[in-house]
C-alpha cells in the first residue's frame, strides 16, 4: 500500500468513527435539552403562603425568618399587601377595575413566597414542607403545584434514567464499532506487526505506533463527530431553538473515543503478533 | 550447541507436525532440512524462532529454552536469529532500504551507524542501486536478496531459511543458495529447508530429511546420493 490509500484509509476509518459517534452526540444533545426543559420548569417550583387578614407586618416577617430556617428552603420573600396590589396591577392591568370596584377597604392578602434548594423541588418534599408550613400560626393558605408536581417529578425521574440506560448502551455499542473499526484497520498492517516482532522489535516498540494510530483516530474521530453534530446544531438552532451539551458531557465524547480507539488497536494487534503456543 | 531439539513434538488438534524429533546444531555449521511438503520442516524452524512452542520436549537455541522462556526474551532471542521465508515478507510500504535497516532500528541504533551498516551490506549484496525502490518495482530474486539482507544486518549467529528458492526459477535461485554458502563461510550458522537438496554442493552441508513429522535416519537414507 502507497502513501495515498494509506492516508484514503485512514480517512475512512475516521469517518466510520466520526459517524458512529454522531449517533451518541445527537443522543446526548437530546437529551441534554429535554432535561433542560424539566429543570428549568422544576426551577419554577416554589411554595406561596398567604397570610391570615389579622397578621401584622412585624409577625409576617417574623415568620419568614423561621421558615428560612427550615431544611430545603432557599429563599424567603414577604410579600405586603400593598406590593401584591402593585403587582396585581402590573401584571393583569386589564383586571385593575376590579380592585377599584371592590373599595379602598379590601387588600389583597399578604404572602410569602419559599424559593426551594433544587434537591428540594420533588413533589415528596415540597408536599412535606408545605405540611409543615400549613400549621403554623398566622397561615391561612398554602400554594403549591399539587397538581403538576408528581408528575413533574416522575418525568424527571424517568428521563434521568432513562438517558443514564440508554447512554450506556449506547456507549458500548458504539464503542464496539469503533474499537472494531481500528482492529480491522490495524489487523490489516499484521505483516508489520509480525515481521517487527520477528527482527526482534521490543514489545513496546511493536505496541506504540498501532496504540498511538489507535488513539488517535479515536480522538479525532469523536472531535470530528462533536464537529458534524455541532454544525447540524448550529443550522437548526433558529427553527428548533436548543442548546448544545455542556463541557462535561463533550469530555466524555472525547475519552469514549480515546480508549475505544486504544482498545481497538490493541484488538487489531492481537492478531497480528505471533506469540508462543495459540 | 547453538540448537538442542530434544524429544519435541508438536500436536495440532491431536495431529502430530513433529514428533520425538531430536538433533543439534553446532556453531557455524551448515544444516539442510529436506523432506516433502507438509512433512514439518516450517514447523521446525517455527519452534528455533519460538514463535511457537513444543507440545512436549524441549528446544533450546542460543541459551534460550523452550520450557522457561518469557514474552520479554522473545526479542532478544530473535535478534540473534536472521529468518527468510519463501514469500520473501517485505514490508511494502517501505524502500529496500527501509526494509533492510528495520532489524537495526527497532533495537535503537544510531541512525549514522544504520546508514553505515546497511549502505555496505547492499553494496556486498549488489543491491545498492535498488536502495530507494519498492519491493513491488523488484524481481523475484532480488526481493529475495533483500530479505536475506534484513536477516544478516544485524549480524545473526544463525540464518534461517525456510525454502528461499521456493518462488524463484532455477538461475535465480542459484544465486541465492550461493549467497547462502557465502554467509556460512563468514562464520554464520546456516539452516536451509528445502525440497530439492541438490542446490548445495556436497561436502559443505550436513543433511536432515523429515517425513511426516518424523526424521528419517539419514544413515538408514540413502536418498541423498540418489538425488
Ligand atoms: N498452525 C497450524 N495449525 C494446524 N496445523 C498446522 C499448523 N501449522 C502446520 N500445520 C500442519 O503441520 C504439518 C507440517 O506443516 P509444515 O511444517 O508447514 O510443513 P512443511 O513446511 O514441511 O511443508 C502439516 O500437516 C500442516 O498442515
Ligand atoms: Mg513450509
Amino acid at each position: 500500500m502507497n502513501i495515498r490509500g494509506k492516508l484514503g484509509s485512514f480517512l475512512i476509518t475516521l469517518l466510520m468513527v466520526s459517524l458512529s459517534f454522531m449517533v451518541f452526540d445527537i443522543f446526548l444533545v437530546v437529551s441534554w435539552n429535554m432535561g433542560e426543559v424539566l429543570r428549568k420548569e422544576q426551577e419554577n417550583v416554589g411554595i406561596e403562603i398567604f397570610l391570615m387578614d389579622d397578621i401584622s407586618e412585624v409577625e409576617a416577617v417574623n415568620l419568614a425568618d423561621i421558615i428560612s430556617g427550615l431544611e430545603g428552603v432557599r429563599s424567603v420573600y414577604y410579600v405586603s399587601p400593598g406590593e401584591a396590589e402593585t403587582v396585581f396591577r402590573a401584571d393583569l392591568p386589564e383586571q385593575a377595575d376590579l380592585l377599584t370596584l371592590l373599595g379602598p377597604q379590601f387588600h389583597l392578602p399578604a404572602s410569602i413566597q419559599i424559593g426551594l434548594y433544587p434537591d428540594y423541588r420533588t413533589s415528596e418534599k415540597v408536599g412535606s414542607l408545605a405540611r409543615i408550613v400549613s400549621g403554623m400560626d398566622g397561615v391561612e393558605d398554602v400554594v403549591y403545584g399539587k397538581e403538576y408536581l408528581p408528575g413533574l417529578t416522575r418525568a424527571v425521574d424517568i428521563l434521568e434514567k432513562l438517558v443514564i440506560l440508554a447512554g450506556l448502551v449506547l456507549a458500548v455499542s458504539i464503542s464496539l464499532v469503533v474499537a472494531n473499526t481500528v482492529r480491522l484497520a490495524v489487523a490489516k498492517r499484521a505483516l508489520t506487526v509480525q515481521i517487527m516482532s520477528i527482527v526482534g522489535a521490543p514489545g513496546w516498540f511493536v505496541r506504540m505506533p498501532f496504540l498511538g494510530e489507535g488513539l488517535l483516530t479515536g480522538i479525532a474521530g469523536s472531535t470530528g463527530s462533536l464537529l458534524l453534530t455541532g454544525a447540524v446544531s448550529w443550522m437548526l438552532m433558529s427553527s428548533v431553538p436548543h442548546e448544545f451539551i455542556p463541557g462535561k458531557w463533550i469530555m466524555l465524547v472525547l475519552i469514549l473515543g480515546a480508549s475505544s480507539g486504544v482498545a481497538g488497536s490493541w484488538l487489531g494487534m492481537k492478531s497480528g503478533i505471533p506469540k508462543p503456543r495459540s | 550447541m547453538m540448537i538442542t531439539f530434544q524429544n519435541v513434538s508438536r500436536f495440532y488438534n491431536e495431529w502430530p507436525a513433529l514428533e520425538s524429533i531430536n538433533f543439534q546444531v553446532d556453531q557455524g555449521e551448515f544444516l539442510i532440512i529436506s523432506g516433502p511438503s507438509g512433512a514439518g520442516k516450517t514447523t521446525v524452524f517455527r519452534q528455533i524462532w519460538m514463535g511457537d512452542l513444543p507440545s512436549s520436549g524441549v528446544v533450546e537455541v542460543v541459551g534460550f529454552r523452550s520450557d522457561r522462556i518469557r514474552r520479554g526474551d522473545l526479542p532478544l532471542l530473535r535478534r540473534k536469529l536472521g529468518i527468510v521465508f519463501q514469500d520473501f515478507r517485505l514490508l511494502s510500504d517501505r524502500t529496500v532500504y527501509d526494509n533492510v535497516a528495520l532489524p537495526l532500528q527497532v533495537i535503537g541504533t544510531s541512525p549514522k551507524a544504520v546508514r553505515r551498516r546497511v549502505f555496505s551490506l547492499l553494496s556486498e549484496m549488489e543491491l545498492n542501486h535498488r536502495r530507494g525502490s519498492y519491493p513491488h518495482e523488484l524481481s523475484g530474486g532480488e526481493q529475495q536478496r533483500v530479505a536475506i539482507a534484513r536477516a544478516m544486518v544485524a549480524h545473526p549467529v544463525i540464518l534461517l531459511a525456510d525454502e528461499p528458492t521456493g518462488n524463484l526459477d532455477p538461475e535465480v535461485s542459484r544465486r541465492v543458495i550461493d549467497l547462502l554458502i557465502e554467509i556460512n563461510r563468514s562464520g554464520t550458522a546456516v539452516i536451509l529447508a528445502t525440497h530439492d537438496p541438490r542446490q548445495v554442493p556436497a561436502g559443505i552441508a550436513r543433511f536432515l530429511y523429515l517425513d511426516r513429522g518424523h526424521l528419517v535416519n539419514p544413515n538408514l537414507w540413502g536418498g541423498y546420493r540418489q538425488l
